[in-house]
């Protein structure tokens, strides 16, 4: 930006303004490690905001998928076999067991039915 | 006065015909989808450069994230049902994402879509599962280690909860479509009636502009995630089938 002085001491002003540069692109590639650091953290916010939606949207449709799904079931057989509420009262329940274990499954974080059985008897699975 | 109803876009139209056969606005997204996929797998995949261009690198991260979501959760035996998983996955994103475009039509909102993916995918379980282990797959229904008096309850819950299955994975993404889709719909509406009200309620009608540019965000996020999760959650049904008594 200023003009170099070829006569005199040039090769000290260019240490010097190399100095300087160096400091400027120092300080500048911190400033956007900083940012780059703010983005990635804010990225990582929105995606685990995402995450536990999805987590959430998953407990709630196992809940209700199981209880209509025993209603269903219970309301069928009680159009065939005649005995009205009975069959719909006790599926409901089952139903309802059924979607809450889902819902077990889900927040222990293993899909498989036969570990959780075995941890409950506490043997490793 | 703008009055649109915030369902009328989930209304199926016969655009035209095909011999007798009709063909509606689902149907044309449907087929758009198609193309677009294999638009981006097929010029993504041709040039086979070492340093990805654009539409390769975006087929490659495609591969790599529903690969490694298949081998997470189903194994390596899981691999052989990666092309399945995969192409549900981009149907679904693909049908997510371009039903965020305006005047667009959302393939995914309708169950009846929504429930032949899950009923595909559970029918794939069922039939992999007795094919591989004949009889040993209703293992699944009968744990091991449980008291003799619960089996018969315990079959019942596991019964139903597989019975559910299906129901949750199609109502979840049918739900979650449709109802971003129509809050979206809302508050757009919202603007429109608060600018022509013609009073100083015009005034306001930044606000829901707002949220609906947030909206439109979150939707994106929805769009994302929501293909994901069927991806997951297929590919640990499958994991169910060629692992039942694990």
């Amino acid at each position: 930006m200023k003009e170099v002085d070829h006569e005199n001491g040039g090769d000290h002003a260019l240490q010097e303004r190399l100095a300087k540069l160096g400091g400027a692109i120092e300080k500048k590639r911190a400033g956007s490690f900083e940012e780059d650091r703010r983005l990635a953290e804010a990225a990582s916010v929105v995606g685990e905001t995402g995450k536990a939606m999805a987590l959430g949207f998953r407990a709630l449709s196992e809940l209700i998928a199981g209880v209509a799904v025993g209603g269903f079931i219970g309301w069928q057989i009680d159009r065939w076999s005649g005995l009205s509420p009975i069959f719909l009262l006790v599926f409901l329940m089952l139903g309802f067991a059924a979607g809450f274990w889902n819902v077990v499954k889900l927040g222990s974080g293993k899909s498989s039915t036969r570990s959780m059985y075995s941890n409950m008897n506490g043997r490793s699975g | 006065m703008v009055a649109e109803s915030p369902i009328d876009q989930f209304v199926i139209k016969q655009v035209f015909d095909v011999g007798s056969l009709p063909v509606t606005n689902s149907a044309i997204f449907m087929i758009a989808i198609l193309v677009v996929a294999s638009f981006i797998m097929i010029f993504g995949t041709s040039s086979r450069a070492l340093v990805p261009g654009r539409l390769q690198s975006l087929s490659e991260l495609a591969y790599e994230f529903v690969a490694s979501t298949v081998r997470g959760t189903a194994g390596q035996d899981g691999m052989r049902f990666f092309p399945m998983v995969f192409s549900l996955f981009i149907f679904v994103l693909l049908s997510n994402l371009i039903g965020i475009i305006p005047y667009t039509f959302t393939v995914t909102s309708h169950i009846i879509i929504t429930f032949a993916l899950a009923a595909l995918v559970i029918l794939t379980v069922i039939l992999y599962g007795l094919y591989r282990h004949g009889t040993h797959f209703f293992h699944l229904f009968v744990p091991s280690g449980v008291p003799i008096l619960l089996v018969p309850l315990i079959v019942m819950i596991e019964i139903i909860s597989f019975i559910s299955r299906p129901i949750s994975l199609s109502v979840r993404l049918f739900a979650n479509m449709l109802a971003g889709h129509i809050t979206l719909k809302m508050f757009g509406g919202f603007v429109t009636m608060l600018l022509v009200s013609g009073s100083w309620a015009a005034y306001l009608a930044p606000i829901p502009f707002v949220f609906t540019i947030a909206l439109t965000a979150l939707e994106l996020l929805v769009a994302f995630l929501q293909a994901y999760v069927f991806a997951i959650l297929t590919s640990v049904y499958l994991n169910d089938a060629i692992h039942p008594g694990h």
